[in-house]
């Protein structure tokens, strides 16, 4: 089939691509900030402020699906970009949830998450694949082996050299230079458009009770604005 | 795009994190922390981050209690969002207790459930159980109970 070349609105195009390095530079981040500064609305993140970090009732994402208009094209792209494997090409079954519908999945595994991300045609009763909007969500983000600000820099490298382009990133998701973008998390991360521009990150070193600790000690997100 | 690499040195290990659209981020955060019992760990909003500014959006992220984040939830100021571009996403109760948790919560909190896996073809592991609800944006939330191993 022949995918329609359909971009979402929330795209960033690619001449504002090359400007977002500069997020990782504090004066233009400041300078973005202004209006909100000088108007006294500013306010920090205040991540350990928040009371979080207790058990939880979920453990973690268990699997994701989303719609793609070429099952063969999106499948080579996880496994080529993100060296995710291929479990199973499902035939054509009913749609769960829209009479008259039906979807075809293909279910890709990571290395220590099976079938984690379901690639999904959906057809109309016509028997037409759908083009995804991509206004359901923002990103989703992949760990990478080892979860280390290394691998990341290194898995940004590899795919760089392999003809992948990143819409951001490498980033570390932090105030601290080089690599922090002033966000939080503190997740190192690079982002990539798949085929149907659902907007991928690959992650690792992301924040938990215990190393933000080891970083910021009991110092209050006020303290840090 | 030219590729040239048949298999990454470093690969994907798990999906990790998932960030979706909300149109209402009071009402979709009151629905997940008070069903999942999400615990919220950060803001990302226009008057506190560039980022966020120039895109846009508002962003709340929540903690299913060991990384920083494991859901966030986007408003953007200026587009809609709506249901084309996902089919579903799958969130996994710690244990039996959990699962039984949310879904007497979610009966509770009057929200129609779906018994099951959503998709007919995916997998499950026998004993294993899982049921299906919509959040007040309409995205499907499956809940699947961890099998300890």
């Amino acid at each position: 089939m022949t995918a329609a070349s359909y971009v979402p609105p929330n795209v960033l195009p690619p001449l504002l691509q090359k400007f977002a390095p500069l997020l990782k530079r504090k004066w233009f981040r400041e300078l973005v900030l202004m209006p909100p500064t000088l108007t006294r609305r500013r306010f920090s993140n205040k991540t350990e402020d928040y009371g979080v970090f207790q058990p939880s009732q979920i453990a973690s994402i268990g699997q994701l699906s989303i719609y793609v208009q070429d099952i063969e094209r999106s499948r080579r792209w996880y496994e080529q970009l993100g060296g995710l494997r291929h479990s199973r090409t499902c035939e054509q079954e009913s749609h769960p949830f829209k009479p008259g519908w039906s979807i075809r999945c293909c279910y890709m595994s990571a290395a220590e998450h099976e079938e984690c991300l379901v690639l999904v045609e959906e057809c109309d009763p016509d028997g037409k694949v759908t083009v995804p909007s991509g206004m359901s969500f923002f990103h989703t983000a992949f760990e990478l082996e080892g979860n280390r600000l290394e691998d990341v820099l290194a898995f940004s490298d590899q795919a760089k050299n392999a003809g992948f382009s990143r819409n951001y990133g490498p980033v570390r998701h932090n105030s601290e230079p080089p690599l922090g973008d002033g966000e939080t998390g503190g997740n190192v991360a690079c982002y990539f458009y798949d085929p149907d521009y659902h907007n991928v990150e690959f992650c690792g070193a992301m924040d938990t009770i215990e190393n933000y600790r080891a970083r910021y000690g009991e110092t209050k997100g006020s303290a840090r604005a | 795009m030219n590729v040239h690499v048949e298999k990454p040195h470093i690969a994907a290990a798990k999906l990790q994190h998932h960030v979706i659209y909300v149109s209402d981020l009071k009402r979709s955060k009151d629905f997940y922390m008070k069903l999942f019992e999400l615990q919220f760990s950060a803001l990302n909003h226009p008057d506190s981050s560039a980022a966020m500014r120039l895109s846009n959006q508002e962003m709340h992220f929540f903690s299913f209690g060991f990384y920083h984040h494991d859901l966030c939830l986007v408003k953007h100021h200026k587009l809609k969002m709506d249901n084309n571009s996902m089919l579903h996403f799958t969130l996994m109760a710690h244990d039996k207790a959990a699962f039984d948790g949310i879904r007497a919560r979610a009966t509770a909190m009057g929200i129609p459930v779906r018994d099951g896996r959503l998709i007919a073809s995916a997998k499950t592991s026998p004993g294993q159980r899982a049921f299906c609800l919509q959040d007040p944006d309409r995205h499907w939330i499956e809940i699947i109970e961890e099998q300890r191993r």
